[in-house]
C-alpha cells in the first residue's frame, strides 16, 4: 500500500474547513415528555410549524401533527426505541419535503425521497413539501388526452384521460396490482420515437407501495426492469414493516412527485396501491395522538385524508403548461363489500371506477373487470374516435349477455335472437380476456373490438376466439400493416379502413383452422 | 394538567394582590425564598403533600418556618392556601408566580451554560447583548457545564443560542461525515 504522506491529509481537512464557519447557531428546542408507539410528546417547541420536520437525537426524524394547549404530538419516522424521555428535540424550519428530479427515475426510495435500492445517492437539486394544496378551478381544463393502459376492457368502455382519478377496486387476489403494473409498462410506447412523431406526449409513472410486503414491491420492480418500464418509473415503498408515519405519508409523496413532471408540463401517473392500508395506517395514528375515533374507528378527517390526495390530480390549463397528473388510486375491500366506509368515500372523490371481482377471476375472466358496474365519468371525453366507434354497442352488448345469462343455465329452449345475444357476449367477453404483461396498442385493440361488435366472430367457436385474434393481428401486422398505421395516425376509423378489415378478415377466415 | 392551570390562578391572584398593594418587590423576594426552601427540603414538601397531616399543623409548621422572614400578605397568602387544601401545590404556584412576574415586568430569564466561569465583563457584555437582540430586560442565570468545552450556551425559553466549542465539533463531525474524504 502506497504510504499516506502528512500533507494529503491536511490538504483534504484544509478543503473540507474552508467551508465551515465559526458562527453561533440558533435553534429552537423541546423536550421529550413521552414517547411510545411511533409517537412523541413534546414540551416546548412554542414556534414550531404544524407537518414541521423536527430533529430528534440519533438522526431521527418526526413531523409535528398536533399543536396542543401544552405540548406538541409528533410522529417519528425511525425507530422510536432510540428516542428517550428528556432527550432534546430541534426543530428545522421545514415542513415535510421530498427532493425531485429526474434523477428519482429509475429508482426505488422512501416516502422522505432517500433511496432504498442500493444504487447511491440522488442527484437532485429541488425540494417540495410532501403535503401541498391542490389547484384551484382556474388553473386546470377538462381531461382531454387519453391514457391507454393497453387493457382492452378499459381502454374501451372505461376510458381514462389523462388527469383523471380513476379508482381500482376489489377484493385481495383479484388483480388490482396487475392492471396498474400492466399500466405503467404500457407507458412505455409514449416514450418512443414514433410516439414523439405522433404527437403523444410521455408520460412518467410513480408507483406508490404502501404497507405492502417487501418482497411484493421487490417483484413488482423487478417486472418494471424486465418489461424496461423502469426507466421512467420511480417506486415510492412504505413496507408493511415500515411505522405507520412513513405509510402514512407515502402517497402525499408519490402526488408531489408526479407534481414535478406535471408543473413542468409533462405528464404523470400515479398508483396508490393501496389507500385502504394508508387509511388504517392513518387511524393507527390518530388514535395514538388521541384524536376521537368515529365510524369503524377512522378519525372524523378520513375523508379530507383521501378527499385532498386525490384532489391534487390535475390536468393543467394551456398557460401553464398544459401538464398532467393521473391518479389510480387502490382500495382493497372485504369480500366485495363496496359500502365500508373507506371504499364509499375513495368512490365518491374519484371520477369512476373499476370493479375487480373474485368471482370473475376464478370463472377465467382475466383481467376480472365487471364492466357492467365499472364507470369512467370523464374519460370518454379522452377516447381516441375510433375506440369510440367501435367501442359503442359493446357495453350494451355485454349487459344484454349478462342479463340473459341467468336465464341460459335453465337449459330451455331458447329463441333465435336471445341465442344470438348470448353467442355474442360469451365471444365478446372472451375477447376483453387478456394476459398479465402484455398489454395491448391502442389500434389492435381497435381492431379486435371492432371484429367483435360487428359480427366477425360470431362463426368462431368460443374456446378458438383468443388464438383467432391473436392470429389475424399478425396477419394484419405482416400483410395489411397500413390498417394499423392510419387507425394510429388518424386516430379514427375512416370507412375504407373498415373496409380493409373486413376485407382481411374473409381472406384470414380461409386460411384460418 | 389540571394542577397546572390551578396553580396559574392562584399565582396569578396573588400576583394580582402585590401589584395592586404595590409590594411586588418584597413579595417576589418572599417568594423567591419560599421557593427555594421548598427545593432544598424534601421533608417539607412531603409534610406538605402528605393528606394525613392535619391542616392546622401544617400551618404552624410554615408559620413556624417563614414568621419572621417573609411579610404578613406573604404570610396570608400560606394560610389561605393551606384553607383551600392547596398546600400541595405550593410549589408549582411559587414557581409559576415567579414566571408571571418575570412576564409582567417584562424580563427574560436566560440560562447561560459555560466551560468556566465568566468573569463580570464578559458577563456585562452578554447582558447587554442579549438585552438588545431580544429588546428586553433579561435575567442571566448561570450553570457551570463541563461538557461545551468552551463557549457557551444561552438557552432563552425555547431558543437555544449555541457558541460553544462543544456544538461546533459536533457541526464539524457532521460534515466530515455527509461530504466524505478521500484522497483523490
Amino acid at each position: 500500500m502506497a504510504e499516506v504522506r502528512p500533507d494529503e491529509i491536511s490538504a483534504i481537512l484544509r478543503k473540507q474547513l474552508s467551508g465551515y464557519e465559526n458562527e453561533i447557531d440558533i435553534y429552537d428546542v423541546g423536550t421529550v415528555l413521552q414517547v411510545g408507539d411511533g409517537i412523541a410528546r413534546v414540551y416546548g417547541l412554542s414556534k414550531v410549524m404544524s407537518s414541521e420536520l423536527v430533529e430528534f437525537p440519533n438522526d431521527v426524524f418526526g413531523m409535528v401533527l398536533n399543536l396542543d394547549e401544552d405540548s406538541v404530538g409528533c410522529v417519528l419516522f425511525g425507530d422510536s426505541t432510540l428516542v428517550k424521555e428528556g432527550d432534546v428535540v430541534k426543530r428545522t424550519k421545514r415542513v415535510a419535503s421530498m427532493p425531485v428530479g429526474e434523477g428519482m427515475l429509475g429508482r426505488v426510495i422512501t416516502p422522505l425521497g432517500l433511496p432504498i435500492d442500493g444504487k447511491g445517492a440522488i442527484n437532485t437539486s429541488k425540494f417540495s413539501p410532501i403535503e401541498r394544496k391542490a389547484l384551484g378551478v382556474v388553473q386546470r381544463q377538462p381531461v382531454k388526452e387519453p391514457l391507454q393502459t393497453g387493457i382492452t376492457a378499459i381502454d374501451a368502455m372505461i376510458p381514462i384521460g389523462r388527469g383523471q382519478r380513476e379508482l381500482i377496486i376489489g377484493d385481495r387476489q383479484t388483480g388490482k396490482t396487475a392492471v396498474a403494473v400492466d399500466a405503467i409498462i404500457n407507458q412505455k410506447y409514449t416514450h418512443s420515437e414514433e410516439a414523439k412523431g405522433l404527437g403523444i406526449k410521455p408520460v412518467f409513472c410513480i408507483y406508490v407501495a404502501i404497507g405492502q410486503k417487501s418482497s411484493t414491491v421487490a417483484q413488482v420492480v423487478a417486472k418494471l426492469h424486465e418489461h424496461g418500464a423502469m426507466d421512467y418509473t420511480t417506486v415510492i415503498s412504505a413496507a408493511a414493516s415500515e411505522p405507520a408515519p412513513l405509510q402514512f405519508i407515502a402517497p402525499y409523496s408519490g402526488a408531489t412527485l408526479g407534481e414535478y413532471f406535471r408543473d413542468s408540463g409533462r405528464h404523470a401517473l400515479v398508483i396508490y396501491d393501496d389507500l385502504s392500508k394508508q387509511a388504517a395506517a392513518y387511524r393507527e395514528l390518530s388514535l395514538l395522538l388521541k384524536r376521537p375515533p368515529g365510524r369503524e374507528a377512522y378519525p372524523g378527517d378520513v375523508f379530507y385524508l383521501h378527499s385532498r390526495l386525490l384532489e391534487r390530480a390535475s390536468k393543467l390549463n394551456d398557460e401553464l403548461g398544459g401538464g398532467s397528473l393521473t391518479a389510480l388510486p387502490i382500495i382493497e375491500t372485504q369480500q366485495g363489500d363496496v359500502s365500508a366506509y373507506i371504499p364509499t368515500n375513495v368512490i365518491s372523490i374519484t371520477d369512476g371506477q373499476i370493479y375487480l371481482e373474485s368471482s370473475l377471476f376464478n370463472a377465467g375472466v382475466r383481467p376480472a373487470i365487471n364492466v357492467g358496474i365499472s364507470v369512467s365519468r370523464v374519460g370518454g371525453n379522452a377516447q381516441i374516435k375510433a375506440m369510440k366507434k367501435v367501442a359503442g354497442s359493446l357495453k350494451l352488448d355485454l349487459a344484454q349477455y349478462r342479463e340473459l345469462e341467468a336465464f341460459a343455465k335453465f337449459g330451455s329452449d331458447l329463441d333465435k335472437s336471445t341465442q344470438r345475444t348470448l353467442s355474442r357476449g360469451a365471444r365478446l367477453v372472451e375477447l376483453l380476456k387478456q394476459g398479465q404483461y402484455v398489454p395491448k396498442p391502442i389500434e389492435r385493440q381497435v381492431v379486435a373490438v371492432y371484429l367483435g361488435t360487428n359480427g366477425f366472430l360470431d362463426e368462431v367457436p368460443v374456446h378458438e376466439i383468443e388464438r383467432f385474434i391473436l392470429e389475424i393481428i399478425e396477419y394484419i401486422e405482416v400483410n395489411n400493416n397500413d390498417i394499423f398505421e392510419s387507425i394510429k395516425k388518424e386516430k379514427q376509423l375512416s370507412d375504407s379502413t373498415a373496409e380493409k378489415i373486413k376485407q382481411t378478415v374473409k381472406e384470414f377466415s380461409g386460411v384460418f383452422k | 394538567m389540571s394542577e397546572l392551570k390551578v396553580s396559574i390562578r392562584y399565582a396569578t391572584s396573588l400576583l394580582d394582590t402585590a401589584i395592586e398593594k404595590n409590594i411586588t418587590e418584597s413579595v417576589h423576594q418572599d417568594i423567591e425564598l419560599i421557593y427555594s426552601s421548598l427545593e432544598a427540603s424534601r421533608d417539607l414538601q412531603l409534610m406538605l403533600a402528605n393528606p394525613i397531616i392535619k391542616p392546622h399543623v401544617k400551618l404552624a409548621v410554615l408559620e413556624e418556618i417563614f414568621k419572621d422572614k417573609i411579610n404578613s400578605e406573604s404570610l396570608n397568602f400560606l394560610k389561605f392556601l393551606v384553607e383551600k387544601g392547596r398546600e400541595n401545590l405550593l410549589e408549582s404556584i411559587a414557581k409559576k408566580f415567579l414566571e408571571l412576574r418575570d412576564e409582567y415586568f417584562g424580563i427574560v430569564n436566560i440560562k447561560i451554560i459555560s466551560a468556566i466561569e465568566l468573569d463580570e465583563n464578559q458577563v456585562s457584555q452578554l447582558k447587554n447583548k442579549f438585552e438588545k437582540i431580544l429588546q428586553k430586560k433579561v435575567r442571566l442565570n448561570f450553570t457551570i457545564d463541563n461538557s461545551v468545552l468552551g463557549g457557551f450556551v444561552a438557552e432563552v425559553n425555547d431558543t437555544v443560542f449555541d457558541a460553544s466549542l462543544k456544538h461546533q465539533l459536533d457541526i464539524l463531525k457532521k460534515q466530515f461525515l455527509t461530504n466524505g474524504v478521500s484522497l483523490n
